[in-house]
């Protein structure tokens, strides 16, 4: 298993590459974007903490993904300061490195994903589907029983 | 060479090749930016994470050999921990909006249940076509970043499931935004639903799928485009608060459930779930 000490060394480092790509992505310097860039190291580690400590087991993103909405409503105090600074972190310039960890990663399963080839992409066409009609039904079924329509 | 022998049964997280090599394919990816190719009425989106991807892969021992076996192996548990400060940013940009998704009301609030429709729908397709495992992790969502977390600490992105995910979530950045802006213009035009019902369910997916249907949507009913636009941005907004949530809590299980289903109505094998390593 992950230790807590490899965890933060490993938050680092991504945080590093992370604001490298973000300098490129957005055009905001490294040591301009370090502070929301050590916030959001800081709720992950929070997060992380929580989900290892607490009785019940759920993964640590259900609790990041809480304290990140709870350290920027609008009622919270000092929220704005947090946003001021986590807004210099780009939500795209995150995604590439952990797609780049992917790619190593995946790199060994190429075959599986062969053979899925054509057959995801008409699963992942009903999943789109299913969900847009889904929200059209449940919408629309909604606004007649409010009234709105 | 005593520190290898010491770090034989655990993996390397720290490796600095590893971590160079990451950062030399992040340079390149975000250097080659963000291309869009207008392909008859839609847009095929290229993200610099897309080409991420394909760098990773190429960077492996089967390619151009740049990364070893073990560093291969490393990476698994480490898209799990980098995933974190994505949801901590998830998190940051859903808090300020709290306040507009409050008095949004009923309709938009319950409209998001509709992603349920996912597995329900896709699910019997998958099985069919022969999908194992990797059906639950390709249709329990419609697939976006949040998903990938998900996915990643529950089965671990090199399992079946992860493999549909990331297959769902390839083909919707890729193909997403064309795919949603003809598919919710033929909805919209078919007149079925109410201008406002089509627009909240715009905002089902990513910021690009939502801005192509919604576009769609619009120029196919002008005389609501304003209210398609103004539901779908909100709807939008509060797919990104409750996704973590719902797919974590309703839409996995049922796709396990529904994936046993139709495991036994197809006469196929129910693989059990994968866990991560």
């Amino acid at each position: 298993m992950v230790r807590g000490k490899d965890i933060a060394a490993i938050l680092a480092i991504v945080c590093g590459v992370s604001l490298i790509g973000n300098w490129i992505a957005v055009n905001i310097d490294p040591i301009k974007a370090l502070p929301g860039m050590l916030i959001l190291g800081l709720i992950s580690l929070l997060g992380w903490w929580l989900s290892a400590i607490l009785p019940w087991k759920l993964p640590s993103i259900v609790y990041i993904s809480l304290i990140g909405i709870l350290f920027t409503t609008p009622w919270t105090p000092g929220s704005e300061w947090i946003l001021s600074h986590t807004n210099n972190a780009n939500f795209l310039a995150l995604c590439t490195p952990i797609l780049a960890y992917a790619g190593i990663s995946i790199a060994k399963d190429l075959d599986q994903f062969a053979k899925m080839s054509w057959k995801i992409a008409i699963v992942a066409m009903f999943v789109l589907s299913g969900t847009f009609i889904g929200s059209c039904i449940i919408a629309h079924v909604m606004l007649k029983i409010t009234g709105k329509i | 060479m005593a520190s290898n022998k010491d770090t034989a049964d655990k993996p390397r997280f720290l490796d600095p090749k590893l971590h160079l090599v990451v950062l030399g394919i992040v340079v390149i990816s975000e250097l080659i930016r963000q291309r869009r190719f207008t392909i008859g009425p839609g847009v095929v989106l290229l993200l610099p994470m897309l080409y991420a991807l394909v760098l990773g892969v190429l960077t492996t021992p089967r390619f151009l050999k740049i990364t070893n076996e073990e560093q291969v192996k490393t990476s698994s548990p480490l898209i799990t921990i980098s995933v974190m400060l994505l949801v901590a940013k998830l998190g940051t940009v859903v808090g300020p909006s709290l306040k507009q998704i409050a008095s949004a009301g009923l309709p938009l609030v319950l409209q998001e249940f509709g992603m349920l429709f996912c597995p329900l729908l896709a699910m019997p397709v998958a099985v069919a076509l022969g999908l194992g495992r990797e059906a639950v992790g390709a249709t329990y969502s419609i697939c976006r970043e949040g998903a990938i977390a998900i996915t990643g600490q529950v089965y671990g992105l090199d399992s079946p499931e992860g493999r549909g995910t990331l297959g769902t979530y390839i083909f919707g950045t890729l193909f997403g935004a064309i795919y949603m802006g003809l598919f919710a213009g033929l909805i919209a035009s078919l007149g079925w639903f109410h201008p406002w019902a089509v627009g909240m369910a715009c905002g089902v997916g990513s910021a690009s799928m939502m801005s192509a249907s919604a576009g769609a949507v619009a120029a196919a009913l002008p005389e609501a485009s304003a209210d398609v636009l103004a539901f779908a941005a909100a709807s939008n907004l509060l797919t990104n608060v409750d996704s973590v949530w719902s797919d974590l809590f309703l839409a996995l299980p049922l796709a396990n459930f529904t994936y046993r289903f139709w495991c036994k109505v197809f006469g196929k094998k129910a693989y059990p779930p994968s866990t991560p390593k």
